[in-house]
């Protein structure tokens, strides 16, 4: 007797899983398909800038243990493929490399997470049934969508991260549910790609800072990716897993308060988030927290050079730096390149001595520069109550409190290339193709371009992929 | 000598632990697991999960290659070997559990077997090797689950293997590849970032892959550390490092190195007599004894006299289902467990196939049980206890509890009768002399020169 199993109506997770296999190129508005391809462009030059640093060297080695499958692309490695699930690995890891990949509000990196998937799976698919341009760029944009909505579940969510890395648990569903997509599964195979991502989502907020943090990028690339091949080979899992069954957690379990709604239906007047939250894209290669207080700095630079003529810190008695509350990211001495790019002090000092920072204000002879070790020394930090840890929200302040007496503040509160402050078409094209020209002659780097620009007219979207 | 932090405390103990510490006892305790690990997953390489799985993992292939038990035409790397050999022994939630609650050997013991059996001529691993980086991933999962109260009791956020399972087996792997103390270090805290998978999928055919992933991405960051991938150096120590997977952390000191106590000494595990969680044991022996007063001399169970089935047992949510719809349901089910039983005096392997569990004379003792939680039932495995209390028609009620299941640490199965479930699993799969192989190789494991012949019996014969 067969027993028909049905695909449990009514709940989160099967809305979510309709969303998913529902939606199509005609859903995606102007303003949604333009963001979502600056993010693409964005996030393919920081990972091939990113394919030259020494974490993506370990990630490589890793993955060419595995030689089966070579068929999918890896950033900066002309006639390197590997299997696709590793090449989104190693891709993802690029990406979140030098942590200059965008990130959203609610907080967490969400390019890195889907479009290195998408890009290997495009690879995988036959010759005669590659996914177009057009499709390519609903799957992206279903993976940036489960993110946020799934973000939008709790209201931890909102502020700067705590206990896990949103990356490795939204970013893992955004994959899953963008492959899911791409690949074109079913809906009951969406719904259960969605519940084996879960079980492969998750990664603590200590090893933020660390080498080990692009791997949760990398990790939710791959395994969200893993876990759509899982359920196309019928693999099956929770029906409930995004619902909230109380005694037993399914993806809450990453949250301390997690409220759950269904998603409309395409049809039925979904709107993207997209639409009305933009991202921010980074002009240095820092935590997002650092451009504040980089702009701050600049600013309270200028300043003080206008008045002596000079950046002279021996004229400096102390700086003082406002900011929020956050502990992965006050540091006052860091002593690698990660912990660098995660400390306020760090940053400020650097912006003051420097005037600007950019790639190489992280390497180890900037780091251990004997005077911003000096600087560094004279930074105090304080935490104004109005000042929330929340990418909306906060702001940074930097005031130099001078041997004569004298204070100058700088202050700023939004910074150049955040959502409200958006990078100009120039700037972005300027960051990429500075990213880009570490690896690849003008000439592709143009090539690029204009295929990202053109993304819904190319035929075959795997023609992307193969050009990187 | 100890480190200043926690982490390098776990640092210096995986590096300094010596195969002359183990005792007597944990020899003994930790071979009977392995035996029992072994069979269980080789039963399981049957299954449909374990073969979506070696399906899956196919597309991956590399220089050096491991078995996959019960498979003799499949080879897979050693991180997929690890994964398909791990999900087939929690694919029938048939393998040891310990307190705190986890599934310790399966997520260890796929990893160590598959990097002992690659075949290459560079690196051999002694039996004593084995067994020491065995216990090293068993004393890591014991230790970390200390560090938290929530962890006493049946898990409801995180599947404890997911978490605890991880770190175990990237351990493990560590001191079977004789990693320094920094690598031992790195290789834990990048373990860390894949660590944790949600109770939901508990009672799913994804449930398998908990244990089998927890095995690979323990091995795999060990790998990486091997490559100089560098994470957080105090990844034990704070809240927002494996703190992040548990309500309440209190990271703790290791006892020193010299006198050492491993955690396996002074608690053994529970050895499951059939493939289902852990609550329905007590249930079943309950169900069994209460039974006893029911049959008539014919040993049928008059169904039709039967008016209320009434279960007392802790509550755990993921395990209270009135009528599983799958056979991954039915094993996460106190009520299947004690219907089942009083169906048919106990409960087999073949108690969770399609036919049984969906027959009619089932549904019929389901629809009369319901379910009570007592306030003196803790949801632990060291203190739980089931009643089952049968009302008749006419009137009389028959109750008998049970307290402590034969299998349980406070009852283990004798030697008799834990080889007897290894012979009952492997047969399936292997031949006589292969089976009995490997119950005198894993008996006598401390004198084996060379594991890879673990490996050899494990490939079976199709």
């Amino acid at each position: 007797m067969m027993i028909l199993k049905c695909i449990k109506r009514n709940t989160v997770t099967s809305s979510f899983a309709s969303f998913i296999h529902g939606v199509r190129p005609e859903h995606l508005s102007t303003v949604v398909r333009h963001r979502s391809k600056r993010m693409i462009l964005d996030s393919i030059g920081v990972g091939l800038v990113g394919s030259t640093t020494r974490v993506f060297n370990i990630a490589l080695q890793y993955c060419q243990l595995y030689s089966s499958n070579p068929i999918s692309s890896v950033y900066g490695r002309k006639g390197l493929k590997l299997s696709p699930t590793l090449a989104a690995f190693a891709n993802g890891v690029a990406a979140h490399s030098m942590d200059f990949d965008d990130t959203w509000h609610p907080a967490t990196h969400p390019s890195g997470a889907v479009l290195p998937a998408l890009l290997s799976a495009s690879q995988m698919l036959p010759a005669g049934s590659k996914p177009s341009g057009a499709d390519f760029l609903v799957a992206f944009n279903v993976g940036i969508e489960v993110q946020g909505r799934l973000m939008h579940f709790s209201n931890e969510a909102h502020n700067i991260p705590k206990r896990f890395h949103p990356p490795s648990v939204v970013g893992t569903m955004g994959s899953a549910a963008a492959t899911a997509k791409l690949l074109s599964l079913n809906e009951s195979q969406c719904a259960h790609a969605l519940a084996i991502a879960a079980s492969l989502a998750g990664a603590p907020m200590a090893n933020a800072a660390t080498q080990v943090k692009p791997l949760h990028i990398g990790n939710a690339a791959c395994l969200g990716f893993q876990a759509a091949l899982l359920a196309a080979r019928g693999m099956e899992a929770s029906p409930f897993i995004l619902d909230d069954i109380p005694g037993c957690a399914g993806f809450n379990v990453f949250y301390g308060d997690y409220q759950p709604k269904p998603l409309a239906l395409p049809a039925n007047n979904h709107k993207f988030l997209l639409e009305k939250q933009d991202i921010a894209f980074k002009r240095f290669p820092a935590h997002l927290g650092m451009h504040w207080v980089v702009d701050a700095a600049l600013s309270v630079r200028n300043m003080f050079v206008n008045y002596y003529h000079s950046f002279s810190p021996s004229l400096i008695r102390a700086i003082v730096l406002r900011i929020p509350v956050s502990k992965y990211i006050n540091r006052p001495f860091p002593e690698s390149e990660h912990e660098a790019r995660h400390s306020f002090q760090f940053n400020a000092c650097t912006a003051l001595l420097d005037g600007e920072v950019g790639i190489s204000s992280y390497t180890d002879s900037s780091i251990h520069r004997h005077e911003l070790m000096e600087l560094l020394a004279k930074v105090v930090v304080e935490h104004p109550e109005d000042n929330v840890a929340n990418f909306d929200k906060m702001y940074g302040e930097v005031a130099l409190i001078l041997e004569n007496g004298d204070v100058l503040t700088g202050r700023c509160d939004t910074f150049y290339g955040h959502w409200r402050k958006p990078l100009s078409r120039e700037s972005l094209l300027k960051k990429f193709r500075s990213n880009a020209s570490y690896v690849f002659p003008e000439n592709q780097v143009n090539t690029i371009i204009t295929t990202v620009e053109n993304m819904e007219d190319l035929p075959d979207s795997s023609q992307l992929a193969s050009s990187l | 000598m100890w480190a200043k932090t926690i982490t390098g405390n776990f640092a210096g103990m995986i590096h300094g632990l010596n195969a002359s510490q183990l005792t007597d006892q944990v020899l003994q305790r930790s071979k009977r697991m392995i035996l029992d690990t072994l069979g269980v997953g080789l039963l399981g390489s049957s299954t449909e999960v374990c073969h979506r799985v070696i399906h899956y993992s196919k597309i991956y292939s590399a220089n050096t290659s491991s078995t996959v038990w019960g498979h003799s035409d499949v080879r897979l790397p050693p991180l997929y070997a690890a994964f398909a050999n791990g999900v087939a022994v929690h694919s029938m939630d048939f393998d040891d559990t310990w307190h705190p609650a986890t599934h310790p050997s399966g997520t260890v013991l796929p990893s160590l077997v598959a990097l002992s059996g690659t075949l290459s001529e560079k690196k051999k691993f002694s039996g004593l090797d084995l067994l020491l980086a065995f216990n090293v991933g068993i004393e890591v999962q014991g230790r970390l689950l200390r560090f938290s109260s929530e962890a006493h009791n049946i898990p409801k956020r995180f599947h404890p293997p997911s978490v605890v399972g991880t770190m175990g087996s990237a351990a493990a792997v560590a001191k079977l590849l004789a990693f320094d103390q920094f690598k031992c270090k790195e290789a834990l805290a990048i373990a860390a970032s894949y660590a944790g998978a949600p109770m939901a999928n508990a009672a799913t055919q994804t449930k398998p892959l908990h244990i089998g992933n927890a095995a690979r991405h323990g091995l795999e960051a060990a790998c990486l550390a091997s490559l100089g991938l560098q994470g957080n150096k105090q990844i034990l120590d704070m809240e927002s490092g494996l703190g992040a997977f548990f309500g309440d952390y209190t990271p703790q000191d290791l006892p020193p190195l010299q006198s050492y106590s491993w955690l396996l000494d002074q608690q053994d595990v529970a050895i499951k007599r059939f493939p289902a969680h852990l609550g329905t044991h007590w249930v079943a022996d309950a169900a069994s004894s209460v039974r006893k007063h029911l049959v008539g001399s014919d040993d049928t169970l008059p169904v039709s006299k039967i008016k209320k089935i009434t279960l007392k047992v802790p509550e755990a949510q993921y395990v209270n289902r009135s009528f599983p719809n799958s056979e991954h349901e039915a094993r996460h089910s106190l009520q299947f467990a004690a219907c089942t039983a009083l169906l048919d005096g106990s409960i087999s392997v073949q108690s969770f196939n399609h036919q049984n569990i969906f027959r009619p004379e089932l549904k019929e003792l389901l629809c009369k049980t319901q379910v009570e939680h007592p306030s003196d039932n803790k949801p632990s495995f060291e203190s739980l206890y089931c009643e089952v209390s049968i009302t008749l028609q006419d009137g009389d009620v028959f109750s008998e509890r049970c307290d402590t299941f034969y299998g349980h640490w406070r009852k283990p199965l004798t030697k008799e009768d834990l080889e007897k479930k290894f012979r009952s699993n492997a047969s399936g799969v292997l031949s006589l002399e292969a089976t009995e192989g490997i119950i005198e190789t894993v008996n006598h494991l401390e004198e084996v020169e060379d594991c890879v012949v673990l490996s050899e019996f494990l490939k079976g014969t199709q």
